[in-house]
């Protein structure tokens, strides 16, 4: 099976992936998260507003057969969440990178972009994980 | 499917596929030591014999006529129609009735039972129950921990002390920090810091609790902390407003009162329910109903299992994966049978009783009424000596009320009274007869 990994994006080990547009971040899970996940039937978001640290989780991601968690990529402010996921949790599955995408975030320490993954690196994960 | 068990030639053949010669060899690896070697016990009994046995230690049992013990455990009528229906073998010994392609029957009563609780408590959501009040309490702490994300939980003075203990041996290990704390003086530890405030009403004395002051104590103070009730005999939910009209959070009840025997402290019920918005952390089992992909036939299965250990792993909120069925079930054909006029009379024959109970006491020497607050059907009384008050009852063949210093030590001469609606006029009647008299003999001494 083929996965979707689009270049411009920064990757995390526990399969996230954020877009960077000045400092703001977009997060969501990838297209091979989402495959491993299987059907998404509800996501529980943060509220706007709080302030989380690289690292911890900040969602709940659950499907047919397990619940996973998105991984705050950056410190930071959550500034948005998308609620259309609240009716369309299978947006995750059917688009990761576009209508699924779960939270932005107002980061707030450059040097913390140094410790994401590129696609390079994130598909070796991917590749040895499959193994 | 009956159990069938391995004959001789099946053993043989099952040993020879793992290649092993014989039972023994089986269990080689565990040592010497620890293999029983033989049971200590007689000869086998004919089936005369057995029931002769049976019987003779049967006797040995004191059947009370008639009881004013409550305190968590209560006598309430059962109507015949409970044992029929809980009797019928495709109830009575179906085992996890949870597999929606074989237990249609079982998830379909187990439904009926969530609607029912729901209707009746006026809570959103109901889940298919717990294995008794006492945990029922320690889960909703744990939930509300996690809700929260707080760890310190407050359990107010007046939660029946068992289930205090419980609670934190259940929640050992959780992480979370219990404080009990007097209703009157629960502003003091308030804080945005709590995750939970645990009350019982009617409490353990029977008082009960003016739910809407406490609410806006706690919401104003604990604005995140969630309120969570608890009640022992949720008959009063004939005449008293139910949970779901306050500003509970999360409301549990011991369902026992509901067509379930007080037998020897056990088996209970645990009732568990909550508002709609945390119906994604309440724990245990829910049984949803659907419809066919194909069709318009309607049909039953458990929803929502995220939450459980075999999807979440060690992130689960809760572990319990299974319900009191048999309970439930009689909690369900107790309160169908019922109805709504049924409880409302159950309640109101409870609440007045006890009144009458409680107003007759009043007028005997040397004792005294306790409660500050309204009560149901369970109140506590200053008596002038607990332990010749016992002895009378028992005499009389009435089941005691509870001595309080069981749990208080210091409530030396206070006795928990309850009455129900099986206390008939002439064991009342007996009953302030003999507290008369325990004071009678008191005077005497004096």
């Amino acid at each position: 099976m083929e996965f979707k990994f689009p270049d411009e994006l920064k990757y995390l080990q526990t399969h996230e992936w954020v877009r960077i547009e000045d400092n703001i971040a977009t997060v969501g899970i990838t297209d091979y998260a989402q495959h491993q996940l299987g059907d998404i039937v509800y996501i529980e978001l943060p509220e706007i507003g709080t302030i989380v640290e690289k690292g911890s989780n900040v969602a709940e991601i659950e499907s047919v057969k397990a619940v996973g968690e998105l991984v705050m990529p950056l410190s930071g402010k959550i500034i948005e969440i998308n609620t259309d996921l609240s009716d369309k949790p299978e947006s995750v599955n059917s688009s990761p990178y576009g209508t699924g995408w779960m939270i932005r975030i107002e980061f707030n320490n450059v040097s913390e972009i140094d410790d994401l993954l590129t696609v390079e690196a994130y598909k070796e994960v991917v590749e040895a994980e499959k193994k | 499917m009956d159990f069938v068990s391995h004959d001789n030639d099946t053993i043989a053949e099952m040993l020879k596929v793992i290649g092993v010669n014989n039972i023994e060899e089986l269990f080689k690896d565990i040592p010497k030591n620890l293999i029983l070697n033989g049971l200590n016990l007689p000869e086998g009994l004919s089936e005369p014999d057995v029931l002769k046995n049976l019987k003779e230690l049967g006797v040995k049992n004191k059947i009370f006529a008639n009881s004013f013990l409550g305190a968590g455990c209560y006598f309430h009528y059962i109507p015949t129609l409970v044992d029929f229906v809980i009797s019928r073998s495709e109830f009575y010994t179906s085992y996890t009735p949870y597999q929606a392609e074989a237990s249609q029957g079982y998830l379909q009563a187990i439904f009926e039972y969530q609607s029912v609780i729901s209707r009746l408590t006026q809570m959103d959501v109901a889940n298919a129950s717990m294995y008794d009040g006492s945990t029922a309490l320690a889960e909703a702490a744990i939930m509300a921990s996690i809700i929260t994300r707080k760890n310190q939980v407050i359990i107010l003075e007046g939660v029946h002390p068992e289930y205090i203990e419980v609670v934190k041996t259940y929640c050992w290990g959780q992480n979370i920090s219990f404080k009990n704390v007097s209703i009157e003086k629960v502003d003091d530890e308030l804080n945005e810091e709590i995750a939970a405030v645990l009350f019982q009403s009617p409490n353990f004395f029977g008082d009960i609790e003016d739910v809407s002051i406490l609410a806006k104590k706690v919401k104003e103070k604990s604005p995140n902390c969630l309120l969570i009730q608890c009640m022992t005999d949720p008959t009063c939910l004939g005449i008293l407003k139910p949970p779901g009209k306050t500003e509970i959070d999360i409301f549990v009840a011991e369902g026992q009162s509901f067509g379930i025997t007080p037998s020897f402290g056990g088996p209970g019920l645990g009732i568990f329910t909550a508002r709609n918005k945390f119906l994604r952390k309440i724990p245990g089992r829910l049984v949803g109903k659907t419809k066919e992909i194909n069709g318009d036939r309607e049909g039953f299965l458990l929803t929502l299992q995220a939450r459980e250990q075999h999807i979440r792993r060690e992130k689960a909120s809760s572990n319990i994966c299974t319900n009191q069925a048999l309970c439930s079930l009689s909690a369900l054909v107790y309160l169908i049978s019922l109805g709504k006029t049924g409880l409302r009379e159950i309640a109101t024959q409870n609440f007045q009783k006890a009144h009458y109970v409680k107003n007759k006491i009043k007028l005997i020497p040397g004792y005294k009424i306790l409660n500050k607050k309204p009560t149901y059907n369970e109140f506590i009384v200053k008596c002038p000596n607990v332990d010749s008050l016992i002895q009378e009852c028992s005499k009389l063949n009435l089941l005691p009320p509870l001595p309080l210093s069981k749990y208080y030590p210091e409530m030396k001469d206070v006795v928990l009274v309850c009455v129900t609606e099986l206390n008939s006029k002439e064991s009342i009647e007996m009953f302030i007869k003999a507290l008369k008299l325990v004071n009678k003999n008191e005077e005497e001494k004096v």
